[in-house]
């Protein structure tokens, strides 16, 4: 049978990359040895596939039509987008699919209780699924199940909502007959305020780092739940705060347990989460 | 729907090189451009619409105005990194981009910007 090997959570800061380059500068090494930690469990675990949750920008998705959840069942997909190169010094990428694994969690064996997905077979994806990969498997060359959440265009589903898929990928890997070491790659953010009134200007809301830091370290599923329950204070933390439920799915996944790893270094930009579950 | 239509513009603009390119070379002439375009009856939905506020915005690079109007933080200042590109990195430098958009959508504090 498939097992749940692993699970991250990483940041996804596209400015990393033209920023955090050798020789590393000294607010950047404490994210620097983190990915590589994650890049390291990765490896040791050996992963055979990895679900990517991540939130696209806009870029994929849009107003005219935005999925809640959207699943990829492609062969492959093309990675990163004209602007980001631009903007962010990013590179192409190429990313392989896993089919029968997208398959499954999109309901076609495993019909989900409490979430609907959207499927899509043509998707480029942006910088919240490239750069976790590029850092934590610069070889690109596991199967990826990218699955896009809501969290950048408002209102986005409730925390439940990102719970439950937690618990979906969870039932529909531990059911899949198939000799699959499974990894879960869950890239976020703490607070943070991109183009609001406190962007960049470090975290725009320390007091929900700590909170939110303190329910990966405690196993506190309950805690994060009440918390971004409160669709108010999730904005006040700043415009793209709640890209940190993101973790949220990844704490569900592993049955709300204490993340053996947690690390949210503060540097020149936002608070960056690392949380990483492992089995070995 | 106009927020919706101020976020589609931005799109327009940012998410190719060559269409930053030709909006900095004449923001008001592309503003045209761009609302002379669109679907046709029995074409897929491009519906293209700005009010007077909203193209006046957009002609003069107005990123506090934009905010204003309801544009995505996020698309907004990518918009804004992208068309104010040339004067920041041979002119006054990225940091002051970010001080000058920082006071002007501060004062104004969260805005609704759901289309």
């Amino acid at each position: 049978m498939a097992e749940l090997v692993l699970a991250a959570v990483t940041p996804h800061n596209p400015l990393l990359w033209r920023a955090m380059t050798d020789p590393v500068p000294d607010d950047l090494r404490p994210i620097a040895a983190n990915f590589a930690r994650i890049r390291e469990a990765v490896a040791s675990h050996e992963v055979d596939v990895l679900v990517v949750i991540g939130t696209d920008h806009l870029r994929q998705f849009f107003y005219d039509n935005s999925p809640a959840f959207a699943i990829g069942k492609a062969d492959a997909y093309h990675g990163t987008w004209e602007n980001e190169v631009r903007t962010f010094g990013m590179e192409y990428a190429e990313v392989v699919g896993h089919r029968e694994l997208a398959d499954r969690i999109a309901g076609r064996s495993v019909q989900p209780d409490a979430i609907d997905f959207s499927v899509s077979l043509e998707w480029r994806l942006d910088h919240a699924f490239v750069i976790p990969l590029q850092y934590v498997r610069p070889e690109l060359d596991i199967p990826v199940v990218p699955i896009h959440a809501n969290a950048s265009m408002p209102p986005v589903p409730s925390v439940r909502r990102f719970v439950a898929l937690g618990e979906h990928l969870r039932r529909s890997i531990d059911d899949w007959d198939a000799d699959a070491r499974v990894g879960i790659l869950t890239s976020g953010h703490m607070a943070n305020d991109v183009g609001g009134p406190r962007t960049f200007a470090g975290s725009p809301d320390p007091e929900f780092d700590a909170l939110a830091a303190g329910w990966m370290r405690d196993g506190d599923l309950d805690g994060a739940i009440r918390v971004c329950s409160d669709v108010d204070r999730l904005t006040a933390a700043g415009s793209m705060t709640s890209q940190f439920l993101n973790a949220v799915a990844a704490l569900a996944a592993m049955g709300g347990r204490a993340a053996d790893f947690v690390d949210v270094p503060e540097s020149r930009f936002s608070t960056s989460p690392f949380f990483l579950w492992s089995t070995r | 729907m106009s927020a919706y239509m101020v976020d589609k513009f931005i799109r327009a603009v940012e998410l190719g090189d060559a269409t930053v390119v030709e909006y900095v070379a004449d923001p008001p002439a592309f503003v045209e451009r761009w609302l002379a375009g669109g679907g046709t009856p029995d074409g897929p939905t491009d519906d293209r619409v700005l009010t007077e506020a909203e193209r006046a915005a957009f002609a003069a690079r107005d990123f506090g105005a934009l905010y204003a109007l309801g544009a995505h933080p996020y698309l907004l200042w990518h918009f804004t990194e992208a068309v104010y590109e040339h004067e920041y990195t041979e002119g006054f430098g990225w940091r002051e981009l970010v001080e000058r958009y920082r006071a002007a959508v501060a004062p104004q504090g969260l805005v609704d910007y759901i289309p």
